[in-house]
């Protein structure tokens, strides 16, 4: 009897050894499987957060960079618009530009060099008929003449004894010599004049001009055309 | 009775905590190997249910299951073909089919037992 129950207790305790063995195994590999599964989606969720951060990313910089396209097609566009205008206008602009340096050079603001006409104005040689010595020299009104004579006919820059003309310029007699600016010049005076030389000559020598006249007065004067005349700005 | 579960649950535990990392190309080999546990297990629950239980039996298809579909599994993946399939198809088919036998078991046990009680109270 006890002996076999000393038996099937044996064969009991084997058998659930046994099952209690492979129930470990199986727990074992259950357990160690649902480990591995959970570390791996704990590390693809970590890969899908990443690949989210990046995509958010993307987008934001996409989202950037459209903004800056449209700032840029804007700008582009602006730009387009002032090209434009600037195009419409340029030759208004161009005018303008030369009318200002001409007009610079009329107030003598700027040195000026070209190709122009030097009028030597000198007194005329002692005259033993005339009596009055103001009938052979040469008067301010005589430079007058030739001034408004060259600026009547285009010349762009004048100076008188290398003193040059500005708008307000004034020039008087002051007995043998003139005075320009509140500079004295004695004779013989030269006036250089920048502008075309053929045609400040022809203006100068027209019939009845101020050559004729200066003749007239008995003054010497030589013109002569200069190719390159050198003239500073006019000085305060 | 309580003894396997015991077992169940210490396996579980010992699974948890262990901490060894495989690679991820063997992970195919373990969830055959779980099918084939859980296969041989349930095939023995029914064995026993059956009285046709035998150790040598139990304890052999254990090990030779898990060992035939790991093998398997890894014939296939060398051969570029899904043989593991195979494993798993045959261990599923199986554990529903013992699961439903125990069932069956099961509810007959119950009956008997219920017209016993209902003879007796009778």
């Amino acid at each position: 009897m006890m002996g076999r129950l000393q038996h099937k207790q044996g064969k009991i305790t084997r058998k659930h050894f046994i099952s209690l063995f492979v129930c470990i195994v199986t727990g074992f590999i259950i357990g160690y499987s649902y480990n591995l599964a959970k570390d791996d989606k704990t590390l693809r969720s970590k890969f899908l957060e990443q690949e989210d951060y990046y995509r958010t990313e993307l987008i934001n910089q996409q989202e950037r960079n459209k903004e800056l396209m449209d700032e840029l097609n804007e700008l582009k566009g602006q730009i387009r618009e002032h090209e434009q205008s600037l195009t419409e206008h340029a030759e208004d602009y161009k005018e303008l530009a030369q009318e200002a340096e001409k007009l610079r050079l009329i107030l003598g603001e700027l040195p000026a060099h070209g190709e122009g006409i030097k009028v030597t104005l000198k007194d005329g040689d002692y005259d033993p008929k005339s009596t009055n010595p103001n009938d052979y020299i040469v008067h301010e009104s005589h430079i007058f003449m030739v001034v408004n004579e060259l600026k009547i006919s285009g010349a762009e820059a004048i100076a008188i004894n290398g003193h040059r003309l500005k708008p307000n310029s004034y020039i008087h007699c002051n007995g043998p010599v003139i005075t320009v600016d509140g500079k004295q010049y004695p004779a013989p005076f030269e006036i250089e004049a920048i502008g075309n030389s053929e045609t400040l000559i022809s203006a100068l020598k027209i019939t009845g001009g101020v050559f004729d006249q200066l003749i007239n007065d008995s003054i010497v004067v030589t013109i002569q055309a200069v190719d390159n005349i050198q003239m500073a700005k006019g000085g305060r | 009775m309580w003894l396997p579960f015991l077992g169940l649950i210490l396996g579980l535990a010992f699974g948890l905590l262990t901490d060894i990392q495989i690679p991820s190309a063997y992970e195919n080999y373990l969830s055959i190997a779980v099918l084939a546990a859980l296969d041989t297990i349930v095939g023995g629950i029914r064995a026993n249910l059956q009285q046709v239980y035998d150790d040598k039996v139990f304890i052999t298809g254990f090990f030779f299951n898990i060992a035939l579909a790991i093998g398997l599994a890894f014939l296939g993946v060398h051969l570029g073909v899904d043989l593991y399939l195979a494993a798993i198809f045959a261990f599923g088919v199986r554990l529903f089919q013992n699961i439903a036998i125990i069932r069956r078991i099961l509810i007959q046990k119950w009956e008997d037992r219920h017209v016993k009680k209902g003879e007796k109270t009778v």
